[in-house]
């Protein structure tokens, strides 16, 4: 009995000690948009986007890629002849691929070692190198955990998350979510890290001693657009787009980095804690009369010592 | 040493229950954020993948996503439903069945969160001297085809509609919404998005509130009768499908002695009557959760036994049962110690 009070209060003290710290597990792909015109995919690639001027990759994802596992990454704001791509699975023949870029982006397939992919393109003009770079997360992640190939060095100025969304999460609005800026494997404390959103909010951060940055997600979605997320079939979870971006003077030479992906609504957007503690508690007095002894049970028993 | 630390079957499996509990709760914060990706997705137990430190999570929200987002949707498009639409449900169900093998309905009796905390409860009501709420075997009969209402409807029929177009996406998951696992192991990690309902539609409205109903009901239910929810947990009768493909097994001898006897009936926490009136394949009934307290209760030598592969794990013995009531009674009564707390009106002077 003493080992079971043990064991149950040791439940009960760690419950706090594992509060889910603000903003965790997110974890979608990125927005995906179905499109077979090719002309508009081709003027797409290395346009200026209208919500930032910073490099981004996009995700396009045709109508057959859910059974060919292939999607579409089109470079925006930035000119690459191809796209590098690293896979979960740093030890197996697809760990580190060049996709070339073709009509419509760079084709990128899932090996069978797992879906989560580091994607960047890199444009090098003079002293200036610029870097766009992004996780793509096919629907198997795999059974290899993909951090290692997060923090391999694959550009001198890094914005790595700090952890990436696992599946059935994702980044949202009002979540704290770290990255960790370093250039040459070295974190880069007191770095400024620019945010833009499609949404229209503009921020920034700086890294702290570690080099990590903290980023709140911004609460920037407009009611219109809620409201026509609901009952599709994301489920309700409507999205917008974020760019992390950093840049850094070294020896004449001069790295711009950015680092985007979506996010998502709020947690308690379109959700109620009142009606939901209310219908919580109408099931509690439901099942109340459960705890009551019964009258006949005691009666029987009082005439039994009577 | 075992026996010191663990002198009886039900010290031992409290002891994995809680183990599995801080596994598949905060398991994520304890191994790993991508811990969940790495183990299976396709936990026989109902693990809940909204609890954002979870270790592993259930196989029900992977069926429901399959069937709604390819099986439905394939049969909307008139395409050929060839075995290829298939293959990510037959991986996942070969991915269970890897743990399955091993455990059989133990998942349900030593590993669910949902399980553990519902026994919890009821070890709470028991010092609280609560009364206990069996069902009797015409009430057990009536409740039983629940779970595969639920399971056929909720996890399989819904959710393919909704792939197919024939009714709204947002029941696209509707098990998931009305899962009370998933706002118990969220609330045990201090989240309280899941028991804040969702407004969206009216569809997620209605879905949330009979989930959070539900959850309501269940832990109060929980105090004084045993195992509410898995009596109708789909769960179960999805476990159930694969029961006999295990060679993880409860069994039972046929022995005069048990027509007079009922001791294990009375362990039961699922009220399996058959458990007492019934030996062999009967006896180790769809709802059983291997909990293995009918052994533990049964007064006589190996008449219940639990066996993996035909190697006796445990069996029931007259000296383990005599030192088992000493504790307990057989529906979980403690020996000691009792809280009274008064739920009815005290007696006045006249009374």
């Amino acid at each position: 009995m003493r080992m079971n009070a043990i064991l149950m209060g040791v439940l009960l003290a760690a419950a706090p000690a594992f509060a889910a710290p603000e903003g965790k597990p997110g974890g979608r792909p990125m927005d995906v948009s179905g499109g077979h015109d090719h002309a508009a995919m081709m003027r797409d690639m290395g346009k200026a986007t209208a919500w930032t001027l910073y490099p981004t990759l996009k995700a396009r994802m045709s109508g057959e890629s859910r059974e060919t596992m292939k999607t579409a990454i089109v470079p925006q704001n930035i000119v690459a002849a191809s796209i590098d791509a690293w896979s979960n699975n740093l030890k197996d023949g697809k760990a580190h691929r060049q996709l070339m870029m073709e009509m419509g982006g760079a084709m990128l397939d899932k090996p069978a070692s797992g879906g989560f992919h580091w994607l960047s393109a890199r444009e090098e003009q003079g002293d200036t190198v610029r870097v766009a770079s992004t996780v793509y997360p096919f629907g198997e992640r795999g059974a290899k955990n993909p951090t290692a190939m997060f923090m391999q060095q694959k550009h001198e100025l890094e914005i790595i998350p700090q952890p990436y969304p696992r599946e059935h999460s994702r980044y949202r609005a009002g979540e704290d979510w770290q990255f960790l800026v370093r250039f040459n494997g070295s974190p880069l404390p007191g770095q400024k890290v620019y945010l833009e959103t499609s949404n229209g909010s503009m921020a920034e951060f700086v890294a702290d001693v570690q080099g990590v940055v903290t980023l709140r997600v911004p609460d920037d979605f407009k009611a219109e657009e809620e409201s026509k997320a609901a009952g599709t079939h994301n489920h309700g979870r409507a999205g917008a787009e974020f760019v992390l971006a950093t840049e850094h003077v070294d020896s004449g030479k001069t790295w711009l980095t950015a680092f985007n992906s979506s996010y998502g609504k709020n947690a308690y957007d379109q959700r109620s804690l009142t009606l939901g503690l209310g219908f919580t508690l109408l099931g509690m007095l439901g099942a109340a009369p459960l705890l009551r002894k019964r009258k006949t049970a005691k009666k029987s028993k009082e005439a039994d010592h009577a | 040493m075992l026996k010191t630390l663990f002198p009886t079957l039900g010290r031992f499996r409290f002891t994995v229950q809680i183990a599995m509990l801080f596994v598949t709760v905060y398991g994520g914060a304890l191994l790993g954020s991508y811990t969940v990706d790495r183990i299976s997705q396709a936990l026989p137990s109902l693990s809940c993948a909204y609890d954002k430190l979870t270790g592993d999570h259930c196989i029900l929200i992977v069926n429901q996503h399959q069937f709604h987002h390819r099986v439905g949707e394939a049969l909307a498009k008139a395409q050929d439903i060839t075995l290829k639409v298939f293959i990510p449900t037959l991986m996942s169900v070969g991915v269970f069945f890897m743990f399955f093998f091993f455990l059989n309905k133990a998942f349900c009796g030593w590993v669910c969160p949902l399980g553990t905390v519902q026994e919890l409860l009821y070890r709470i009501g028991r010092r609280l001297d609560r009364p206990l709420n069996r069902f009797t075997p015409a009430n057990v009969g009536r409740v039983r085809p629940v779970k595969w209402l639920l399971l056929l409807l909720l996890v399989l029929a819904l959710p393919t509609m909704a792939g197919m177009g024939v009714v709204g996406n947002d029941l696209g998951d509707p098990f998931c919404q009305v899962c009370p696992s998933r706002i118990a192991t969220t609330l045990l990690t201090a989240n309280t998005e899941q028991i804040a309902v969702r407004t969206s539609t009216n569809v997620n409205f209605f879905l949330g509130a009979a989930g959070n109903a539900l959850f309501g009901f269940i832990i109060i239910a929980a105090l004084a009768a045993r195992q509410p929810f898995c009596r109708i947990c789909p769960l179960l009768s999805w476990n159930a499908l694969f029961q006999k493909l295990s060679p993880m097994r409860l069994v039972k001898k046929q022995y005069d002695k048990c027509e007079k006897c009922g001791v294990c009936e009375k362990a039961c926490p699922m009220d399996i009557h058959e458990i007492g009136s019934e030996h062999g394949k009967k006896a180790f009934h769809e709802d059983c959760t291997l909990c293995g307290r009918c052994a533990e209760f049964c007064p006589d030598d190996d008449v219940i036994q639990i066996r993996f592969f035909g190697i006796k794990l445990f069996g029931s013995s007259r000296e383990y049962y005599k030192k088992r009531v000493k504790q307990e009674s057989p529906e979980g009564m403690p020996k000691k110690r009792v809280i009274n707390i008064r739920f009815d009106k005290p007696k006045t002077e006249h009374e």
